[in-house]
């Protein structure tokens, strides 16, 4: 279980994020929104070590997070970043095969691990073409898999990070990364997902943490946190917040 | 046994002897210096040159035979595949690996210095006409060359009763552009020395030219040596390279001459005499009515 | 998308091409041996009992000058392209080639500074003057490469955009320096350093080649076992931590890989370009960036093609040699642009 306790991260002079304590519990998905510069991704950062923070610390089943052996840390704590620089001619099962290097689990199921991690991603029939020849969406969606056959099949104890994993998505191909995500969850793993669209926070995640200016503003349930007067103070956006015809979660509606 | 027996007994041994000895003479020889091909050459042994290093452009023929490239960089393969019996060269020959490479294979390697003296060249000089079999030859040569020598140092010796010794610089080229000034301890110096003229180069070696040092200097006479081009083509190259040189005495005076590079490396060479009195007789010109 | 070659397929080719480039390199120079002397010769010198009636030469020649060249290039051959694809790792760049860190205008410098710096001091003992030259190199090549690699260091991380910078303005410093001793030198050793810049094969001997054999054979045995690593590098330094790679120690093992191996291999034969660029790109487009391919069959394509470089250098004009640095680009640059363009098709 993945839990931060009152983190100040700093760049330079400035605070770019402060006191912000979560835990992410398992089988939850815990959406990170908030306006451009609020600070999702550094938190994010933060989460998964690459960013020091300045106070708090990070700990992971109970150890900091830089106490833990690389491969072991590997195999519980998965990251997705926003973009990709990979620049060579792999093909696709190779690049998701990548996902499988902190463990020993020899050819035969590595295999088995990427063709489903694929079909989860909606990427199946992606297999065998070159990663540079792929769309902007159709990459994501391969790194998408990558990260999900590195947790496979997700379990209590594992904890999945992804940045941003909709912003080249079509509409369709949002909500299959979501659903994927949600089903991953739904075995036990732990997600955190930094999102834009308020909308599709709303439908798949548990609890929402909603940032601004570096601190945290709300963390609760969508119901709770989805709120006009919320909205229009953190986005300065004014809403109309409605429940889902079919599925009763809120609908943010721009006026 | 009877005297005369024995006198002929003596007389076909030391026929047969002389026989085996020449016979034990190299007869292949592959030449890495230009100025040991000249030598060798001049000793009467071109015929038994079956390969010569980019440096022996002299006589014109060797052109002619197989290079085996640059003197310090052989090909130990390259020289083998000419089946020689010996190689000669000066202590520049290398890479050394090689030459260990083609003393294993059986052949002869005999290193001349390269030193610009006459000692040097008494001692190189014998070697060869041993090697050559041509001992009265090389014997010959070097009294000549001294008596050459020496008249040169005479005619120097008179010319400077009756004109001073002229301030000369000598630029070494390639195709005109990017001449170096020869300097102390090079042979280029060596030789204006002994031509009667006064290098007015003071650094050691070569080097590049600044336009401020020559118009600092402003020699009589300019000699000058092209890699690329001769003659005529030469100077005009040179000239046209670097203009500053037209405000110089020795090009108002046309007192511009030309030197063969080839003169330059590996040694004394046999058309040093001549070039030296050439030189001379640019530095120390018969005034009109003398 | 062009089909690629399957890895066993290519590893067959590969090691066919290598046999045959060996057998070609140890078969034929300027000394034209007749193919049973050398067949016999060969035999003897592996300690078959055969009598040695007239093959002294052949026996001289395969032993003495093609085989230790032929090992020679074979060595400096695998070790150049290995060396090219960590770069390339590295620097998650196909375009990069193991000069960016320094380490072949660092060992340039070391040579000149042995070359003028012997000239000029002289009295270097006899035996001792070519290790020297090559001593002095391997250090150079070194020293550079750790300068570089400390400044791109900061805060314990090597930040690997700061290394490309900082290997260019060494290089740049090493090159002026180079020019200065340039200056420097007279005609015979000014000729010594071009030709030296130039790269050869010429002269290798058993006793200057073991420490370059023994370097490039501890480097190609490494490096393949990192493989799996270099493949994640290339998705990025983070994703790669994240895959639970130690990214830090994988960037300096290529670092420290590539200077011994390009260094000794400097020291040896003088600078040879374009083997360390050229080679992963044609493995590449034949068979794909997955390392664990292309670090083997790096090393046998570039031995191999060193070997057939050397044999057009010492057959072309013989009994004379050409520089292979020369040749080396002659055939590596128009058949890369082929390569490229029937890739694009």
């Amino acid at each position: 279980m993945l839990r931060a306790h009152n983190l100040q991260i700093q760049r330079g002079r400035k605070t770019v994020l402060d006191e912000v304590t979560l835990q992410l519990e398992a089988g939850e998905v815990l959406g990170v929104l908030g306006p451009n510069g609020a600070g999702k991704s550094t938190l994010l950062g933060a989460l998964c070590g690459e960013l020091a923070p300045s106070v708090g610390e990070v700990s992971l089943d109970g150890k900091p997070l830089h106490d833990w052996a690389r491969s072991q840390r590997a195999q519980r704590l998965a990251v997705l970043p926003q973009v990709s620089t990979l620049d060579f001619a792999f093909r696709v099962e190779e690049v998701v095969g990548m996902g499988r290097l902190p463990y020993q689990s020899g050819r035969v199921r590595d295999e088995e691990i990427i063709a489903a991690a694929l079909v989860a991603a909606d990427a199946g029939h992606l297999s065998g073409r070159s990663y540079l020849a792929l769309s902007g969406g159709e990459r994501q969606r391969v790194h998408l898999a990558r990260v999900l056959a590195q947790l496979w099949p997700g379990q209590a104890g594992q904890t999945l990070l992804l940045d941003e994993p909709t912003s080249m998505l079509d509409p369709l191909h949002q909500h299959t990364t979501l659903q994927a995500v949600r089903v991953f969850a739904d075995r036990g793993a732990a997600v955190l997902v930094i999102l834009h669209d308020l909308n599709l926070a709303a439908r798949y995640c548990d609890r929402i943490l909603l940032l601004e200016n570096g601190r945290p503003v709300a963390l609760d349930t969508p119901d709770q946190v989805l709120r006009p007067d919320t909205l229009q103070a953190v986005f300065g956006l004014e809403v109309l917040v409605q429940p889902h015809p079919e599925r009763g979660h809120p609908l943010i509606i721009a006026r | 046994m009877r005297l005369s027996v024995r006198v002929a007994a003596l007389c076909v041994s030391w026929l047969f002897s002389h026989h085996a000895v020449a016979a034990d003479l190299p007869q292949r020889w592959v030449s890495a210096g230009g100025a040991l091909s000249e030598w060798v050459s001049a000793l009467g042994g071109e015929a038994k040159l079956v390969g010569v290093d980019t440096t022996s452009q002299h006589p014109q023929s060797l052109k002619a035979l197989p290079s085996i490239g640059y003197q310090r960089s052989l090909s130990a393969e390259g020289i083998l595949s000419l089946r020689p019996d010996i190689l000669i060269g000066t202590e520049e020959m290398g890479p050394p690996p090689v030459l260990a490479q083609v003393k294993a294979a059986k052949v002869r390697v005999e290193l001349f210095s390269a030193q610009a003296d006459l000692p040097t060249l008494t001692h190189n000089l014998t070697h060869l006409g041993q090697l050559l079999g041509a001992e009265a030859q090389a014997k010959q040569l070097l009294q000549t060359y001294q008596q050459q020598l020496d008249a040169q140092q005479a005619r120097v010796a008179q010319a400077q009763t009756a004109q001073k010794a002229p301030g000369v610089l000598l630029l070494l080229g390639h195709a005109g552009g990017k001449p170096l000034i020869a300097g102390k301890d090079t042979a280029a110096d060596w030789l204006l020395q002994q031509a009667g003229g006064r290098n007015l180069a003071t650094h050691s070696g070569y080097k590049p030219f600044s336009v401020e040092s020559l118009a600092g200097l402003d020699p009589e006479v300019l000699v000058f040596a092209d890699r690329a081009l001769s003659g005529e083509a030469a100077k005009t190259a040179l000239f046209q390279e670097n203009p500053i040189l037209n405000s110089s005495r020795a090009a108002k005076a046309g007192r511009v001459m030309e030197l063969d590079p080839t003169l330059l490396v590996g040694g004394l060479g046999p058309r040093l005499p001549a070039a030296l009195k050439t030189l001379t007789d640019g530095f120390y010109p018969v005034k009109g009515g003398q | 998308m062009t089909t690629l070659v399957k890895p066993r397929g290519l590893f067959i080719g590969l090691t066919l091409l290598c046999l045959l480039a060996t057998w070609l390199s140890l078969a034929l120079g300027p000394v034209s041996l007749p193919l049973f002397d050398t067949l016999r010769a060969a035999l003897r010198l592996s300690g078959v009992p055969l009598a040695p009636d007239g093959l002294e030469q052949a026996e001289l020649i395969l032993g003495q000058i093609r085989l230790p060249r032929t090992l020679l290039g074979l060595a400096v051959g695998g070790v150049l392209a290995l060396s090219g694809v960590a770069m390339q790792g590295l620097f998650r760049n196909p375009l990069a080639d193991p000069g960016l860190v320094g380490v072949s205008s660092g060992a340039a410098l070391g040579a000149a500074i042995a070359i003028v710096g012997g000239a000029v001091f002289g009295d270097v003992p006899e035996g001792l003057a070519p290790y020297l030259l090559s001593v002095c190199a391997f250090l150079g090549g070194l020293g550079v490469t750790a300068l570089v690699y400390r400044l791109g260091r900061r805060n314990g991380q090597t930040h690997v955009a700061t290394m490309l910078l900082a290997g260019i303005a060494l290089t740049a410093l090493a090159g002026s320096a180079v020019g200065l001793f340039t200056y420097l030198a007279d005609d015979a050793t000014l000729r010594t350093l071009t030709f030296w810049n130039l790269g050869s094969l010429n002269g290798a001997s058993y006793a200057r080649l073991w420490p370059l054999l023994i370097i490039s054979a501890a480097v190609a045995l490494w490096l393949p076992r990192r493989a799996k690593a270099l493949n994640a590098l290339l998705l990025g330094e983070s994703e790669a931590g994240h895959l639970g790679i130690d990214v830090e120690r994988l960037k300096r093992e290529l670092v420290f890989c590539t200077a011994l191996g390009v260094g000794a291999a400097v020291a040896a034969a003088g600078m040879i370009g374009f083997v360390g660029l050229v080679v992963p790109h044609l493995v590449r487009l034949l068979a794909g960036p997955d390392h664990r391919v292309l670090l083997p069959a790096s090393v046998l394509a570039g031995g191999s093609l060193l070997l057939l470089a050397d044999l057009v250098a010492r057959l072309a004009l013989a009994p004379a040699e050409l520089p292979i640095g020369i040749v080396t680009a002659f055939i590596g640059a128009p058949f890369f642009l082929y390569l490229l363009l029937r890739g694009r098709a």
